[in-house]
């Protein structure tokens, strides 16, 4: 096992400068220049065409000063190799945009965005293992069909439609209110409020956001949920079950569903970079100050350092994920032995 | 930041992005009913809407709208303007500067009762370190610093007088010099590492310069993005990121009951951070939200007519001058013909586009001045919607459909060229888009084949500044104060990624453009503007299209709201004692 997790470990070295190689190249080759943005005023305002010729010459050597002091004049290989370098002693560097170190901006918006994703994630659990369970029992019956048309049923509806049509009749406007159309706070938040008033206060603010986040997950899960469910329910030792007279919830819930758990530990692989993910969509329409949103703002306003931080962490994470979910199927099915030869 | 009045001077250099952010103009709304509601009193909070978090919030280094917006309540400048006629008067100096005969020199007077918010007075000391952080080459604003390239010296006379030495006569210079932010020195440079630099240094080689100058701006760029502090009304609080900005009065701000100098009344300004126009919208109407000063066309025409709106908000039109136009790139062969370009405007429904596109919130306009100005030239020809005349006009150029491919060709420079070109327009902008489709569905009838093709921001700005284009829709900001149109229409400008990306050239206005800069009588000025506002209108450079509405909605309880050349002015509003709905502690200091 050790010589395993060994092994594993060293080969995340090359996928992760693959993986940052092409982020890297992706981003880089993508056609605009920071510089260009910067003189001209922000992406609002863009406009570097707006400047007169005899004043152009001197915008053109402030922007080359700007980029030398970003580095962004040397060839990109060295550019690619300076980061890298700066990598791996933890240094991100600092943001184009607002000269913050890009840490500092990222752990800002990282408590929002987690507390958005931990808690979507497990209202997608809960419902879709539960409909999987379900389906599963009941296969091809009236309500196995109804769940699944639902569930694939949300899984089409577009997540700007929806979020865009829940603000519009629950939040306010002119029909029904009860939820706040955005933010995370009210506007008289304050910190001297007691613990559960603020917490009823953020409660209220993320619902929405975490049902639309959580809706279209339904169909896929629960689907691994049935198809795996099915399968086991199928096999001899639950007949054995049935047949020495164990009643169907005991066979269900203790016999059936711990094996058929076994493959959802490969999605936890997702789980992990999930977590700090972020939806674009829901951020922006909810207006909540997110990773999501930071991310975006970023690649729109060519912000390499915060863009490429970003891509960094969801990279390792995802490979961590892998590596985690590996081991604890290994965990949970002694039959998967790594490292082992067999015998 | 870009200082109101300086927005006037600048607000010409942008080409407008998305059409969203750009500042608000002239006003059609009537003026409004003097009510019996007693003497302004302060109190109560201004919730605003903003769309995005501003980048920093640095008065230098800053440079979109939305940080602007917030900095201008903090930071005041040496002049102002009169919200009313746009005249230059003094805020921080005393009087308007004194000029020398030469027109080179610039003495500027300082008030010796202005305060900072920490309670610091204000000296030329404060003014000239102001001037040294916009020419420090290391401070990151070069954008900003562009327009004090003419500015070669500045000096104390005495301890409030500054006097400005300037490379050329130019009649914006009292505009520019004017529009300087007033910035602490002891607060931005507390280690008073530009002291020993001057001016005249910082306008000459950076490498020259002692290491001072780097470390200032390294620390001017880095450190105070988050912190203004200034000499104006309001004080900020804090800033939550992509949730809220706060301001709040500064209750012993040196102008409160000063003749001449704006007076806030309302205790505290929240911006608020919502990225999604739908949902600012429901926000507004559950309470969260007071004012929003822009509303999309849509959501003017519905979503803001019901009884209960009306009886809760009330909502602003006025003209934004920000101007749209299809550009025709004069360098392509197909262009060059000034025939094919009045009849592509003649071809342009642009009634229509109004009508349909925003909604009928625009107005038809035939120049690249702004129709409030003196210089606009109200004699100008407006070119109707008449295909007839349009394919007249072809016929007469030598257009015919020759090979009956049912597009319409002639031949130039010896080959035979099809009239068939490509519209650009940048993605995410619904109104330009719609308005290139209305016109190339307008010219397939009349055997033209032209097609439109979207791009991201920056690779269609890339483009038009290479002038790799035949056609672009595109807007500019324009002027509420006086125009310089030298950097769109003068012939220099058409090379090396100059604001003229269509290549127009024409040396009588060139001509005009030219003495205009130099010409100081207002007078002389329109005149020449009337030959040059001609010259454009027989030529059609650009089919220009219309001047958008804007639409702001603000919740009734405000008073003293008036509409302003340049928009609303929050400045000005209060809230009488029985309508006051949010009381701070911080207003009973």
């Amino acid at each position: 096992m050790t010589s395993y997790l060994a092994q594993r470990l060293l080969l995340m070295i090359p996928t992760f400068i693959g993986i940052t190689l092409i982020g890297f190249l992706i981003m880089r080759l993508a056609p605009g220049d920071p510089a260009e943005l910067r003189a001209a005023g922000g992406l609002g305002a863009a406009g570097g065409a707006g400047i007169s010729l005899e004043k152009r010459g001197a915008v053109d050597e402030a922007m080359a000063q700007w980029r030398a002091q970003y580095g962004l004049d040397k060839p990109l290989h060295v550019q690619y190799l300076v980061w890298l370098q700066n990598l791996f002693t933890l240094k991100f560097g600092d943001s184009f945009k607002d000269s913050q170190p890009v840490w500092d901006k990222i752990a800002e918006r990282l408590s929002v965005t987690i507390k958005l994703n931990v808690w979507s994630i497990l209202v997608v659990y809960l419902v879709a293992i539960p409909l999987g369970i379900y389906s599963a029992t009941h296969a091809n019956s009236l309500g196995d069909r109804i769940t699944t048309v639902v569930a694939f049923g949300l899984f089409a509806v577009p997540l700007v439609w929806a979020a865009t049509m829940a603000i519009v009749f629950i939040c306010g406007g002119d029909f029904y209110y009860l939820f706040p159309p955005g933010g995370v706070e009210s506007l008289d938040f304050s910190e001297q409020w007691p613990l559960w008033k603020k917490i009823q206060d953020h409660a209220w603010h993320l619902f929405l956001p975490v049902v639309l986040l959580s809706y279209s997950g339904f169909a896929a899960l629960s689907r691994y949920m049935r198809s795996s469910m099915l399968e086991v329910l199928g096999q001899d030792y639950v007949q054995v079950a049935r047949a020495k007279g164990l009643g169907e919830k005991i066979v269900v819930f203790k016999h059936a569903l711990r094996n058929s758990l076994i493959p959802q530990v490969t999605l936890l692989a997702d789980i992990l970079p999930g977590l700090i993910g972020g939806s674009v969509i829901i951020e922006t329409i909810f207006s909540i100050p997110g990773l999501g949103q930071l991310g975006f703002e970023s690649v729109l306003a060519r912000d390499y350092p915060t863009v490429l931080a970003l891509f960094t962490v969801s990279a390792v994470l995802t490979l961590i994920g892998i590596l985690l979910s590996d081991l604890l199927l290994a965990v949970v099915d002694p039959r998967i032995a790594f490292g082992r030869r067999q015998q | 930041m870009l200082p109101k009045i300086w927005r006037f001077t600048l607000a010409l250099l942008l080409l407008t992005g998305c059409g969203d952010k750009t500042e608000v103009k002239v006003s059609d709304a009537p003026p409004p009913a003097q009510k019996d509601v007693g003497k302004p009193v302060t109190g109560d909070w201004l919730v605003i809407h903003s769309l995005s978090d501003p980048e920093l919030l640095n008065p230098l280094t800053s440079s979109d709208a939305s940080s602007s917006e917030v900095l201008n309540y903090v930071f005041e400048t040496l002049l102002t303007r009169n919200p009313k006629t746009l005249e230059l008067k003094p805020a921080v100096a005393a009087t308007r500067p004194e000029i020398s005969q030469d027109k080179l020199i610039y003495t500027f007077k300082i008030r010796q009762d202005v305060r900072f918010q920490d309670g610091r007075p204000v000296t030329g000391e404060d003014v000239l370190f102001s001037v040294k952080a916009i020419k420090c080459p290391f401070v990151n604003a070069p954008f900003l610093r562009v327009y004090f390239n003419s500015l070669i010296d500045a000096e104390l006379v005495d301890p409030y007088t500054i006097r400005f030495v300037t490379k050329e006569p130019y009649f914006l210079n009292e505009s520019v010099l004017g529009g300087i932010t007033l910035l602490p020195r002891h607060y931005y440079d507390p280690e008073n590492l530009l002291q020993r630099i001057s001016v005249r240094q910082l306008a000459q080689d950076p490498a020259k310069l002692p290491a001072e100058a780097k470390k200032f701006g390294e620390q001017f760029n880095r450190n105070f993005n988050r912190s203004p502090l200034g000499s104006g009304p309001y004080k900020f609080s804090h800033w939550k990121t992509g949730r809220e900005i706060e301001l709040a009065r500064d209750p012993n701000y040196w102008g409160n009951g000063k003749e001449g100098i704006d007076q806030p009344h309302l205790d505290r300004l929240k911006f608020r951070i919502v990225n999604n126009m739908d949902a600012a919208l429901t926000l507004l109407k559950s309470g969260g939200l007071d004012y929003m000063e822009v509303l999309t066309p849509v959501q003017v025409v519905r979503g803001t007519n019901s009884e209960r709106f009306k009886r809760e908000f009330k909502k602003y039109e006025y003209y934004a001058p920000t101007y749209t136009y299809i550009g025709w790139n004069n360098d392509r062969p197909i262009f060059r013909d000034k025939r094919v370009r009045q009849a592509m405007t003649y071809l342009t429904d642009r009634k229509l586009i109004v009508q349909s596109v925003l909604f009928g919130l625009g107005e038809v306009v035939d120049s690249t001045i702004y129709f409030f100005r003196p210089e606009y030239d109200k004699d100008l020809k407006s070119y109707p919607f008449d295909p007839q005349k349009a394919l007249a006009l072809l016929h007469e150029a030598g257009w015919q459909d020759t090979d009956g491919d049912g597009v319409l060709d002639k031949v130039i420079d010896g080959k035979k060229t099809p009239l068939r070109f490509e519209i650009k327009v940048n993605s995410g902008n619904a109104v330009r888009k719609s308005v290139a489709l209305v016109l190339v569905e307008e010219l397939r009838k009349r055997g033209i084949d032209a097609r439109v093709r979207e791009l991201d921001w920056t690779i269609f700005l890339n483009d038009v500044k290479n002038h790799q284009f035949d056609a672009v829709v595109l807007g500019w900001q324009m002027q509420t104060t006086e125009p310089d149109m030298y950097q769109i229409w003068h012939s220099s400008q058409a090379a090396n990624k100059g604001s003229n990306a269509i290549s127009y050239k024409n040396a009588r206005v060139d001509e005009i453009l030219e003495t205009y800069r130099r010409e100081f009588d207002p007078q002389k000025r329109i005149q020449l503007y009337k030959e040059f506002q001609e010259i454009l209108n027989d030529e059609q450079p650009y089919t220009f299209l219309y001047v958008g509405k804007r639409a702001s909605a603000l919740q009734r309880r405000f008073e003293g709201v008036e509409v302003f050349p340049d928009g609303l002015r929050p400045i000005d509003w209060w809230v009488p004692v029985g309508r006051q709905r949010y009381t701070s502690v911080a207003s009973a200091q």
